[in-house]
């Protein structure tokens, strides 16, 4: 054999053994235990830690919010989609509560092309004017329902205990004067709520306490539906107070529970159209100051001037009630 | 020499052959050695009982499960909470351009023939969130006259013949026991071959590890019994995520009870991801 040629093959057979043995040498040792790959990556990639910790870690803790939330129509949005990864909470400090309702909201409620009909979705301009969501909304349980009282009384009983009413509030339901409320026309599962709410002594008045304190569950189902039956008043025209123009602009953020000339959609809810513009103006201030406690309107006229007030008063004042019933 | 040769002869071919012996026996247990990374590859395949125990960890057996995933398209809302949900989980990079799973939005306008197509990563949409780091659709299409829209979410198809797969040099990516297409981190070497490969675009290249990365079905949270982050952040169920072999798992259920399609068919790759819902367009 040419002593080249030996040469080169030796070469050739030292460079196998090298290879031979670093192949093996290199090569992880679980990598042909299952394929052309690193077994032992597999058990690494599974041991990462979960980041998400899905809504029955934040039950631990959070057990009232839990069960409010997994009775509402947002149970399938889970706490994370909203607070963000509860990874190291509690121990690395608060998750955040979403400021921007607006915002996060509409991410999924904002109607638009392309998202299938089944889902609830608003057009944000003219459902709430750019305020926030969680302002009449509770994220933990977004639908608003307010209970419908069921109203059973006779109107006809109703009227003879309302001889005691119409001192301020009118022999006919519509009030005299600019501070007391025309109650004719009034829807009667709220008259029923409020008076309810005055015997009980969640809602207080100098002169209203004491009147209703004095009435029977059955009284106050008489008198709401004596008062529903009576003909609404006939809307005063123009008001003294406020710009009747500027409060319909504002009065577009009461439209979803007031109706847009404020006559409610549900009759839980009352009928502001036609009412006496004084009392509409204290009673948003009352709401407004907390003394008469409702958490949606408290968080509606937080946010109202004087003058808006003023506004929306002269506004739902000019509106007729007639249009319905 | 002949004569006296006989003997010492005889004594140095016995020598020799001790030698020889010895030498072998040094060689065969330094390959032996050397090859013990290789050998117990081609030995473990024989006897099963040691390592069937359970793999990979301990509470989970790959052997026992075949994951797949649906995606039900109509009824997909694009509020693209799954995008974020994967972020946040995968520690993918916050931008709007590097995704493991996504939402693509197709519009048919009146009058026009091709489908209008945008994802989470159109200028448009990054306009309307406000930031790269956050995702929104835009409202882009209100005052158009649109005959048809939909949304459809996207992912790694965890195909059965994965051609990413096929292209890795390094054996950096490869397809586990119960169906899920993994990268092993440590291996890749950043050629970016499977992110050309991959028929769906389902691969993207994180530059700051270097290294190629894609959807997991969240593989260290359903062996733990977790559902992806995806379908756990999903508020319309628009994802199905399950173990087919399980008759009545939700993803068994999905597939029997819908008529389902996957994307590309004509790849070949086999996918994994099962849609109801969607166009001709969509692939």
């Amino acid at each position: 054999m040419p002593k080249h040629i030996f040469r080169l093959l030796s070469l050739i057979a030292g460079f196998l053994v090298v290879a031979m043995i670093a192949i093996p040498l290199l090569t992880d040792k679980s990598f042909y235990r299952f394929g052309h790959y690193r077994a032992d990556s597999v058990p690494e990639i599974a041991a990462q830690e979960p980041v998400l910790q899905t809504a029955n870690y934040c039950k631990g803790c959070h057990a009232a919010r839990h069960a409010q939330w997994s009775a509402s129509n947002h149970k399938s949005v889970t706490c994370e989609v909203c607070h963000g990864a509860a990874k190291g909470h509690p121990q690395n400090g608060k998750l955040p509560i979403p400021k921007d309702t607006a915002k996060l909201c509409t991410l999924c409620h904002e109607a638009m092309t392309g998202r299938p009909k089944t889902q609830p979705q608003v057009q944000v301009a003219q459902h709430s004017g750019g305020q926030q969501c969680a302002v009449c909304h509770n994220p933990h349980s977004p639908k608003i329902a307010a209970a419908t009282t069921k109203v059973t009384g006779n109107a006809a009983a109703g009227k003879q205990r309302a001889a005691a009413c119409s001192a301020c509030h009118g022999a006919d339901g519509i009030s005299p004067n600019d501070t007391w409320p025309n109650l004719a026309g009034q829807n009667a599962a709220y008259l029923v709520r409020i008076l309810a709410a005055y015997k009980s002594g969640d809602q207080k008045d100098v002169a209203m306490t004491p009147l209703a304190q004095a009435l029977g569950n059955a009284d106050i189902q008489n008198l709401a539906a004596h008062y529903a039956s009576l003909d609404c008043p006939t809307a005063p025209g123009k008001s003294a107070i406020g710009n009747a123009v500027a409060g319909k602009a504002l009065a577009k953020n009461c439209a979803a529970c007031h109706g847009e000339t404020g006559i409610a959609g549900n009759p839980a809810w009352p009928t502001l159209a036609a009412q006496k513009p004084g009392y509409l103006v204290n009673v948003l201030k009352a709401f407004k100051a907390g003394l008469r406690k409702d958490p949606m309107m408290a968080g509606v006229s937080r946010g109202l001037s004087d003058a808006d007030i003023a506004n929306l008063a002269a506004f739902y004042a000019e509106q007729s009630c007639k249009t319905t019933k | 020499m002949s004569k006296q040769d006989t003997k010492p002869s005889l004594e140095a071919r016995r020598e020799f052959l001790s030698k020889l012996g010895r030498a072998a026996t040094c060689t065969g247990a330094a390959v032996g050695a050397a090859a013990l990374g290789v050998m117990p590859a081609v030995s473990a395949k024989s006897p099963p009982s040691a390592e069937a125990d359970s793999f990979p960890t301990k509470d989970y057996d790959w052997t026992k499960h075949q994951w797949a995933f649906g995606v039900d398209a109509t009824k997909c809302i694009g509020c693209l909470r799954c995008v974020e949900a994967c972020k946040h989980e995968n520690d993918v990079p916050r931008n709007a351009h590097q995704f493991r799973t996504w939402v693509e939005r197709y519009v048919h306008i009146e009058g026009e023939d091709a489908v209008r197509i945008d994802s989470q990563q159109d200028p448009v949409n990054i306009e309307a969130s406000g930031s790269e780091k956050e995702f929104r659709f835009a409202n882009r299409y209100k005052d158009a006259k649109v005959e048809k829209a939909f949304f459809v979410p996207k992912l790694c198809n965890h195909c059965t013949h994965p051609a990413c797969v096929q292209v890795c040099p390094t054996g950096a990516t490869y397809r586990t026991k119960d169906g899920v297409v993994l990268i092993d981190h440590d291996y890749c070497i950043g050629c970016r071959y499977c992110v050309q490969a991959c028929p769906y675009g389902a691969r993207y290249f994180n530059e700051e590890k270097g290294v190629s990365d894609k959807c997991t079905w969240c593989y260290h949270r359903i062996t733990k019994g977790l559902q992806p982050a995806c379908v756990e952040v999903c508020p319309v169920d628009a994802r199905v995520f399950g173990d087919t072999k399980d008759k009545e798992s939700p993803i068994s259920l999905f597939i029997r009870n819908n008529r389902v399609q996957v994307l590309r068919p004509e790849s070949g790759n086999a996918p994994n991801v099962f849609y109801v819902g969607i166009d001709k367009e969509v692939n």
